[in-house]
């Protein structure tokens, strides 16, 4: 069963009540929330995503609602609580959707080390991953988007989680989180691609989101050899160029942008140390998003 | 100020370091501190070089094993390179001179 099988009453019903169990990847979150921007957002990002029943194991149980208190009536206010704790500050309600997204992320990368995981987009093409470690403001999630709207699968925007024993990539593909500018390029780039409503003033600026291709949701829990290691950095007038990086800077910037690397300890070193062999890297800089489709096109067919 | 070139130096024991070659480049993780390091191509020579020396080495002795000319390695300048590699290792905390 999809989350489409389900009626807009039937899913608000779930919401309200015992929570809609959603699978993404290997993770199940057990959602509640009265919220409508949740609800909307749930109905538009994750239709096609299978939900489990009442009785399913659910690795995090979260509820995003508003604050029982005076500013409910002054500053309505959103709050996202995992399994009753409450990690985060409340954020304006109308962030509400942006703040369950931000949050899962946060359920992911504070608790499931049974992988690595970094900071990275990762995308696949012929059972290879291109992993595109970077920090805010890079052009990350942009040529995720881009490159996911030009036959790439996602395999996530946000994170990359690699399994520590087949030192392969775990799909956890969600709806692609675009910022300010980034939201009307990828807009024009893939007219089709489903963009929800753009939320302004948060800590990250102006936040869409973009729904997950169908096909990356249907997969989901087809894992991706190590294909590429590439630093994406976003400046305007710039023809799209890759160069070489070595396999030791490759690395490098994995660790640099790794949540819970250090965590694993030596093992750690040596499960990315194996990924690293076997990818080959680059670092690219672009400017526009066709250009460098066409690029990744050719990276695949040809390495 | 460098170090005395004639003091013996260790790297952490085995089981506290992680190290992969790529090429010139090395690259070491300290497990007592979680931290991963790049290392240039000499320091990179001077850790596996100390890593491998059973009780240890001293820097005049990595500098004559990497010079060109054993007996010229002060002159060369080795010694100075290599003693300054090994101060930056102290700091990284990953090898450290023997007091005894």
């Amino acid at each position: 069963m999809i989350v489409a099988d389900l009626s807009d009453r039937e899913l608000e019903h779930q919401l309200a009540g015992p929570g809609l169990l959603l699978r993404t990847g290997p993770v199940v979150s057990r959602i509640q929330s009265r919220l409508p921007a949740i609800v909307r957002g749930i109905a538009l990002h994750y239709a096609e995503y299978p939900t489990a029943n009442d009785e399913s194991f659910a690795d995090f149980r979260v509820r995003v609602g508003r604050p029982r208190n005076f500013r409910r009536w002054l500053r309505p206010q959103a709050q996202f609580f995992v399994d009753g704790n409450l990690p985060f500050a409340p954020l304006p309600l109308d962030q509400a959707f942006p703040m369950l997204e931000w949050g899962l992320n946060w359920c992911v990368s504070a608790h499931c080390h049974q992988y690595l995981i970094f900071h990275a987009a990762v995308v696949e093409k012929t059972g290879r991953a291109l992993i595109l470690p970077a920090p805010p403001g890079s052009g990350k999630s942009t040529l995720c988007a881009g490159l996911v709207n030009r036959g790439w699968r996602l395999l996530s925007d946000e994170m990359t989680l690699i399994d520590i024993a087949s030192c392969s990539v775990v799909p956890l593909p969600r709806p692609v989180s675009l910022k300010n500018a980034s939201i009307d390029v990828v807009r024009a780039f893939a007219p089709t691609a489903a963009i929800g409503p753009a939320v302004h003033d948060t800590t990250k600026g102006s936040v869409a989101h973009m729904r997950a291709p169908t096909d990356s949701v249907r997969r989901a829990m087809e894992t991706a050899r190590p294909g590429w290691i590439v630093l994406p950095r976003y400046q305007g007038g710039t023809d799209a160029r890759l160069t070489a990086l070595s396999k030791a800077r490759g690395l490098m910037q994995m660790a640099d942008n790794a949540f819970n690397y250090s965590a694993h300890g030596g093992r750690g070193f040596e499960i990315l140390s194996q990924f690293v062999d076997q990818c080959r890297c680059y670092e690219f800089a672009y400017g526009d998003l066709d250009e460098a489709a066409v690029v990744f096109d050719e990276l695949a067919a040809t390495t | 100020m460098l170090p005395n070139p004639q003091v013996r130096w260790r790297a952490l024991p085995d089981d506290a370091l992680a190290w992969r070659r790529w090429g010139g480049e090395v690259v070491v993780f300290n497990e007592q501190t979680g931290s991963t390091h790049l290392l240039g191509e000499l320091a990179g020579e001077v850790l596996l070089r100390l890593v491998a020396a059973e009780g240890g080495a001293s820097a005049a002795a990595i500098a004559a094993e990497l010079s060109d000319n054993p007996g010229d390695a002060d002159e060369d300048g080795w010694t100075e390179a290599v003693a300054k590699v090994l101060s930056d290792f102290a700091r990284l905390g990953l090898a450290q001179a023997d007091k005894s």
